[in-house]
């Protein structure tokens, strides 16, 4: 009981601290200039990041959807596959969804009515994205769940195999054709796609609120396949639900925010070893919390540097280094 | 009640079970016993709707197992399997807390509770209760799991190998357990075992499976047979009468002897 308690100073003690960082950020936005003496560095610093708070709403809720969408999904991806190392984006989930917009206009052309329109757009992409992942599963997750290192090896070959095709596509065709397909491919943080925002904040909170049903299911699925089928969870139906939560997500986050290789990863493990609970609740609460720091602070050190990189450039840096500590740590016990 | 009739189980072209029918013993210790590879685990599988049948039938009080809610199976069956691979870090009593999983989908009732601190008490590991499950002793923590099996309050338990990386002292105490379960609490236990002379010591009931098939069951008295412990495991076995129990010596080849009788005569 004592424990629990701590789970929840600690996910209390998160929240002020996002509210607090929020809160901070407003009063930056204020007309008064509440730092006027500060060291230049800071300061640019600072407005780095009061300029992408203050953008257009849009593209904050942008940020904060897909930060929520990438953490929660990876938390549910990891218990559904029972590893602690892969996420979505780490088995080539998000270099899959480019491919698909790749050969969407490669067979449809640029100027037909799958790609011009951004919902119909989305809505066949994101189909196709199901499709793959549950083939996905079925064909290499499941026979090898326990194989971390092989899955690993998968999903850097499915990424590559996936980015390859993607270029070779782009190079055999129209230049036009590869003009118009940028828009949707060349996507990131610095450059948002908020035209389907309206049908992803739903979707989000949809797609939450299913999640959010599931999570006592979910405990008990990270207990593994045979105990949680013995207590009586439909792990099939659970299973293939989640992949569709997963891949709709990812479709999601993807489409407005580009491809974030590691954000799940940094958000989901940092919030286990903060919370040290398995607890699916309080872990989806503090890895959305986290991710979304993490996108605005790293989006921050960006700009405050003059663009010199991206925040997926750092946040691979970053992450890559962790899951590197995270598989030697698995590999010792 | 639960029964199987004609059950075929195949990977490929191998027959892992090859019409299996058998009808459980209530209120007993059924001990499934055979060598490696003869489909005891599958079996249990099956028993337990972990896997399905490629073709037969599991009927439990009547009902077709596949017609049945995984959640209302819950309630009837419950499995441990032998490994348990936990990638999570979690205390003796959220285990025990998920035995109650079929009854309260995770929301803990005061019912709930006192039925967790009961269970945790019969296996006496009421202290160990804040205690993480990679911290305990093997037998301690299977003795942690089998609480958890214990707090979801079936009338069957499936336990596969559960002597598993036990030491003696702590697999009689395992198998003193579940005798105690059988008795008090009016358990249906089936136990796939390896060691002979725990079945023979513990079980009320022995079904040998030999290649996919049954090939003999019946009571444990019956079963310690050497014709019949030979037929089943391909072997030569020696069974010898200590205080009134039969016991089974499994070395029992020449050579063997003969380095026995040489040690017998330089300890005497």
């Amino acid at each position: 009981m004592r424990h629990h308690k701590n789970v929840w100073m600690m996910l209390i003690v998160l929240s002020i601290v996002a509210i607090l960082f929020y809160l901070f950020f407003w009063m930056l936005t204020t007309p008064y200039d509440l730092f006027p003496s500060d060291p230049e560095r800071a300061d640019r610093m600072l407005s780095a990041i009061k300029s992408i708070l203050s953008r257009k709403s849009s593209q904050v809720m942008a940020m904060i959807i897909s930060a929520i969408l990438i953490s929660s999904t990876s938390l549910i991806f990891q218990t559904l596959t029972n590893n602690r190392i892969l996420t979505p984006s780490l088995i080539g989930f998000d270099a899959i969804f480019v491919l698909v917009q790749t050969v969407i206009v490669f067979f449809f052309t640029s100027s037909s009515i799958v790609y011009v329109n951004p919902y119909i757009n989305f809505l066949v992409a994101a189909t196709l994205m199901i499709v793959l992942s549950l083939l996905m599963y079925r064909l290499i997750l499941r026979k090898n769940r326990n194989h971390i290192i092989f899955l690993l090896l998968v999903g850097m070959v499915l990424s590559t195999l996936s980015r390859s095709l993607a270029t070779f596509l782009q190079t055999v065709m129209d230049p036009e054709e590869f003009q118009s397909l940028l828009i949707r491919t060349e996507v990131s943080i610095a450059n948002m796609n908020t035209t389907i925002i309206w049908l992803s904040l739903p979707l989000m909170v949809l797609i939450v609120i299913l999640i959010v049903k599931n999570f006592r299911s979910y405990d008990v699925m990270s207990l593994g396949e045979s105990q949680a089928i013995g207590l009586g969870v439909d792990y099939a139906k659970k299973l293939n639900w989640g992949l569709i939560y997963i891949a709709l997500a990812m479709s999601i986050s993807t489409a407005m925010i580009g491809p974030i290789s590691f954000l799940g990863l940094i958000a989901v493990n940092a919030a286990r070893e903060i919370l040290k609970t398995y607890k699916h609740f309080p872990l989806f609460i503090a890895s959305s919390l986290i991710a979304i720091i993490f996108i605005v602070l790293g989006q921050g050190i960006i700009v405050e540097t003059g663009y010199l990189t991206t925040v997926t450039v750092l946040i691979s840096m970053i992450g890559g280094a962790y899951m590197i500590y995270l598989v030697l740590k698995e590999n010792k016990t | 009640m639960i029964e199987i009739k004609n059950i075929y189980q195949a990977y490929g072209d191998f027959k892992v079970l090859d019409n299996v029918s058998l009808t459980l013993q209530e209120h007993k210790i059924t001990a499934l016993i055979g060598a490696n590879g003869a489909g005891k685990s599958t079996l249990l599988g099956v028993l337990s709707r972990l896997l399905s049948p490629s073709e037969g039938d599991i009927l439990v009080d009547g009902t077709p197992i596949h017609q049945m809610k995984s959640k209302e199976i819950a309630k009837k069956i419950a499995i441990l399997k032998q490994t348990h691979q936990l990638h999570i870090r979690i205390t003796v009593r959220d285990l025990v807390s998920f035995g109650r999983f079929p009854h309260s989908q995770g929301r803990l009732t005061k019912t709930d509770q006192e039925k967790i601190d009961e269970v945790l008490e019969y296996m006496s590991i009421q202290d160990l209760e804040n205690r993480y499950l990679d911290e305990l002793s093997g037998g301690q923590r299977q003795r942690a799991y089998i609480a958890m099996i214990l707090a979801q309050d079936t009338k069957y338990i499936f336990l596969d190998e559960p002597l598993n990386n036990l030491d003696m002292r702590y697999a009689v105490e395992m198998m003193t357990i579940l005798q105690k379960m059988v008795k008090e609490l009016n358990k249906t236990i089936v136990v796939v075992m390896h060691d002979i002379n725990f079945a023979a010591a513990f079980a009320d009931h022995i079904i040998a499976m030999k290649d996919g098939k049954i090939i003999v069951e019946g009571s444990t008295d019956d079963m310690m047979d050497k014709k019949i412990l030979d037929h089943i495991f391909d072997h030569d076995f020696c069974i010898a009468g200590v205080n009134g129990r039969k016991v089974c010596i499994y070395y029992n080849n020449q050579e063997h002897m003969k380095i026995e009788e040489i040690k017998g005569e330089i300890l005497s």
